[in-house]
């Protein structure tokens, strides 16, 4: 399968890995890898695509708007311990991103 | 609503409206989180790259509806059209190295009239013939496999010079 493991996607498939079962929203996301809505939603639409990720909607409450909610997909889960996505990955991730941010 | 909050939300309403329906799901999605985010610029900026991002998957669709099949002909001619170029390049290389070597002997015998090379066939043939032919072959075995169109083009000239040679040889 071919996809741009580009240090951004690396954060975002090491913070879905922390809890794989949880399902996330696109702001927290974006709010734990520090990552702006124009770099995180085309990781997102790329990883959906692949069917990495499965996406949903959160059943909404009264007076408030459902949300769009992501999780990964078994295949996702195992695409990302694949590419060693653990903990230690993570860092080299976000070590990486600094980098470029730098 | 102040008035940036209303900016951001109007942008991506515009943005929802005007969004494939493979997009409207996404463009929606943006939407929603928007209610979630405390700051007014952070939602502006917010808007801004949802805006970005669904702007840049449509013209990755377009670009895959419109690109693929005429970029696969179109390569695919390109790559007719390198080798083309590539043959003819061995052709003119080989020419212009026959066209030298003549041009050499006969520079040669006029400059050096005492060494009587006008009379002397076999320079002729060194020159013309045996020499070319011999830097056609080393070249071609060099150039085969990274430069394969150059050397069918230097393999094509050579044989011509060949069969040249051998019907002068027939007919004189």
């Amino acid at each position: 399968m071919k996809l741009r493991l580009s240090p951004q996607t690396i954060l975002v498939l090491a913070e879905f890995l922390q809890s794989p079962q949880d399902w996330k929203y696109g702001y927290e996301i974006s709010r734990n890898t520090s990552l702006k809505s124009g770099t995180l939603y085309p990781i997102l639409m790329r990883l959906a695509e692949r069917k990495l990720f499965e996406t949903s909607w959160e059943t909404a409450e009264i007076g408030k708007p459902p949300r769009h909610l992501y999780r990964l997909t078994p295949d996702g889960k195992q695409f990302a311990r694949e590419h060693r996505l653990s903990r230690s990955m993570g860092r080299l991730g976000h070590a990486a991103l600094s980098g470029a941010k730098s | 609503m102040p008035a940036i909050r209303r900016l951001a939300v109007r942008l991506l309403r515009a943005v929802l409206r005007h969004s494939s329906a493979g997009n409207q799901e996404w463009a929606n999605a943006m939407l929603r989180e928007l209610d979630f985010i405390e700051n007014d610029w952070a939602a502006l900026f917010w808007a801004l790259g949802s805006a970005t991002a669904i702007f840049r998957h449509s013209g990755r669709g377009l670009k895959a509806w419109f690109g693929n099949k005429p970029g696969r002909r179109e390569e695919r001619m390109n790559n007719i059209g390198k080798r083309a170029v590539g043959v003819a390049s061995g052709v003119v290389i080989a020419g212009a190295l026959v066209v030298c070597a003549f041009g050499l002997l006969l520079l040669t015998a006029y400059l050096f009239p005492s060494l009587g090379l006008d009379h002397l066939e076999w320079t002729h043939w060194l020159a013309v013939i045996v020499i070319p032919e011999a830097i056609f072959i080393i070249a071609v075995v060099r150039l085969w496999r990274k430069r394969g169109p150059l050397a069918i083009g230097i393999i094509l000239s050579a044989v011509v010079l060949a069969v040249h040679f051998a019907i002068h040889v027939a007919t004189h």
